[in-house]
């Protein structure tokens, strides 16, 4: 049993016997230092969404999911496709995978795990820091080396993001992807 | 759905109890709903309400039934059950507003903010491991939310309130303010900015005459006149500002003393939402909160409230209102502030004006339950 504001993206929780995907889990101060969670839920069964709202502290059951570790393929019409260490291959819709769209590039290595309800592959979680190169940036502030000071920037994928102001195109960079806020400057991978 | 049930855990102040009781009064009288108000602690509601007596575990009071709420308490519920402001349901209830037939309506009313979110979350299902279903409801400055409480007749009634009627419902409470002085109500929480306003007042231009019901402020107020206590009716005076104590008035009677002064200094929500109704110049102090979310929540509703004033005016609003809250100065503030009176006063009334195109909070509650249980009727939800 959990609480809803300890309840994270991708976990599932049983209502009603069912599960459900929290795709979206937003945690906002309402009154009198109480707060509340508003969550994205996903249906894994019929695959219904809905959106819910919690207080912060009401019981949530929690459920399990195995796991595997899988790396990014290809995309294949709307369908993402990851593969495991021995070649088989977990097609995901976009919807599934939501929080981790921003970040696919294609030749991306990242050691991702698959997560699986009942034999099926429901979604997929990235490590919390990922390694993408900046495809466009703004022009700098004159000297600022301080990185206190932000600016808009593109992955290649078309993913907007602020960067420190000394960043340029074609710098790779850290990206955590719990908040998608870029952490520094990185070195290529190799 | 004619049974409603509304419970109310008196957490601190007046608040939790006041919103309640008179959503419960609204609902019995313009709706003809069947009413309980189950509250944990009656004395509260006492002190909004004389007739309520602590001591009576069930009681008939304008129209509601007012029960005490305590452990092993077991009653069947209504049709539809309201949560006040996130108060714990015991498990029994929650089991037997499952078991009911048809289920119960389980309703949480959220406390009151002109954020944004607010808009999002409104009317959105809570679907919880025991309990038939639920839904979260917000109070709100816009059409998307769920109003704000307001009776019927209560512009028309602030309207009808004559100059004879003020000045007679000041003498019942002792209070005979000078011709020309500015009259202003403080139900505030403790403020030590006060002081600075105190000071400044005193050497103002114009006569002000502050009238202080029984509360958090006062210990600011006897501390900045170098008096024990302020005792109903006494009255202090220094230069130009008089300080006068007064009663703590029954819920309705507070709307008459809004409507009676020129500036009202109200706190938390009901109040707050009062000075709103009563279209005249406030100052809100809102209910402090961690991390300073309180002053977002301020500065949320002073996007909504300063939208048609000049902007001047809107930006000494910010400035006064800010002060207060953060606890600063107002020498300053105050001054540039009551600059902008006429403006103020036009926005007060416009505001209340375009705030009462809106259903009331207990009659969009009520259309709410009608619509659910309509719908209940013809499809499943997916909770």
């Amino acid at each position: 049993m959990k609480t809803a504001q300890d309840v994270k993206v991708n976990n599932v929780v049983l209502i009603d016997g069912s599960p459900w995907l929290v795709q979206k889990a937003e945690y906002t101060k309402s009154g009198r230092n109480s707060a509340i969670m508003k969550m994205k839920l996903k249906n894994l069964l019929t695959g219904s969404t809905t959106e819910t709202v919690y207080k912060f502290d009401d019981k949530m059951e929690q459920v399990n999911l195995d796991q595997v570790d899988v790396t990014y393929s290809y995309k294949s019409d709307d369908m993402y496709v990851f593969m495991d260490g021995e070649y088989n291959q977990y097609e995901l819709s976009a919807e599934d995978i939501e929080s981790v769209i921003p970040y696919i590039v294609d030749g991306m290595t990242d050691e991702c795990k698959a997560v699986f309800f009942q034999g099926k592959v429901i979604s997929v979680d990235l490590p919390t820091t990922i390694v993408r190169q900046i495809d466009y940036a703004e022009g700098s502030a004159r000297g600022d080396t301080s990185g206190k000071v932000m600016k808009r920037a593109k992955l290649s994928n078309g993913t907007e993001l602020k960067v420190a102001d000394f960043c340029e195109v074609g710098d790779w960079i850290e990206i955590d992807t719990r908040t998608g806020d870029y952490k520094s400057r990185a070195k290529a991978p190799v | 759905m004619k049974t409603w049930d509304i419970y109310c855990s008196a957490i601190d102040n007046f608040g939790d109890v006041g919103v309640s009781w008179r959503l419960a009064r609204q609902l019995a009288h313009e709706f003809e709903l069947d009413v309980r108000l189950f509250v944990d602690d009656p004395q509260v509601l006492e002190i909004l309400c004389p007739e309520v007596s602590p001591s009576l575990p069930i009681q008939r009071v304008a129209g509601v039934q007012v029960i005490r709420w305590g452990a092993g308490l077991e009653v069947a519920p209504a049709a539809v059950v309201i949560e006040t402001f996130g108060c714990q349901l015991p498990d029994t209830l929650i089991s037997a507003m499952a078991a009911r037939e048809p289920a119960s309506l389980w309703i949480n009313l959220e406390y009151l903010s002109a954020e944004s979110w607010i808009e999002d979350c409104h009317g959105l299902p809570s679907p919880q491991i025991i309990g038939p279903e639920k839904r979260f409801y917000f109070p709100g400055f816009t059409e998307k939310t769920g109003g704000l409480l307001r009776e019927k007749a209560l512009l028309l009634k602030r309207q009808q309130f004559t100059q004879m009627d003020r000045l007679h419902f000041l003498r019942q409470l002792g209070v005979n303010p000078s011709p020309g002085s500015v009259l202003v109500s403080i139900f505030t929480y403790e403020n030590e900015s006060i002081v600075s306003w105190l000071e400044t007042l005193r050497r103002d231009e114009r006569r002000f005459h502050l009238l202080v019901p029984t509360g958090r402020i006062s210990k600011n107020i006897q501390r900045w006149l170098g008096v024990e206590a302020l005792a109903h009716g006494e009255t202090h005076s220094r230069d130009q500002l008089t300080i006068q104590a007064i009663p703590f008035v029954r819920q309705e009677d507070y709307d008459l003393l809004l409507w009676s002064c020129d500036l009202n200094l109200v706190r938390g929500e009901d109040s707050f939402v009062r000075a709103q109704w009563a279209g005249k110049p406030f100052l809100w102090h809102i209910y402090p909160q961690g991390e300073n979310v309180h002053l977002k929540k301020l500065a949320a509703f002073l996007r909504h409230y300063l939208d048609g004033v000049g902007v001047e005016a809107a930006v000494a609003t910010e400035r006064f209102w800010g002060d207060w809250n953060r606890q600063n100065s107002l020498q300053e503030s105050w001054t540039a502030w009551q600059k902008h009176w006429p403006d103020l006063e036009r926005n007060a009334e416009q505001w209340c004006s375009q705030l009462a195109r809106q259903p009331s909070l207990a009659e969009s509650l009520a259309r709410f339950a009608q619509s659910w249980y309509k719908s209940r009727a013809e499809i499943t939800p997916p909770f």
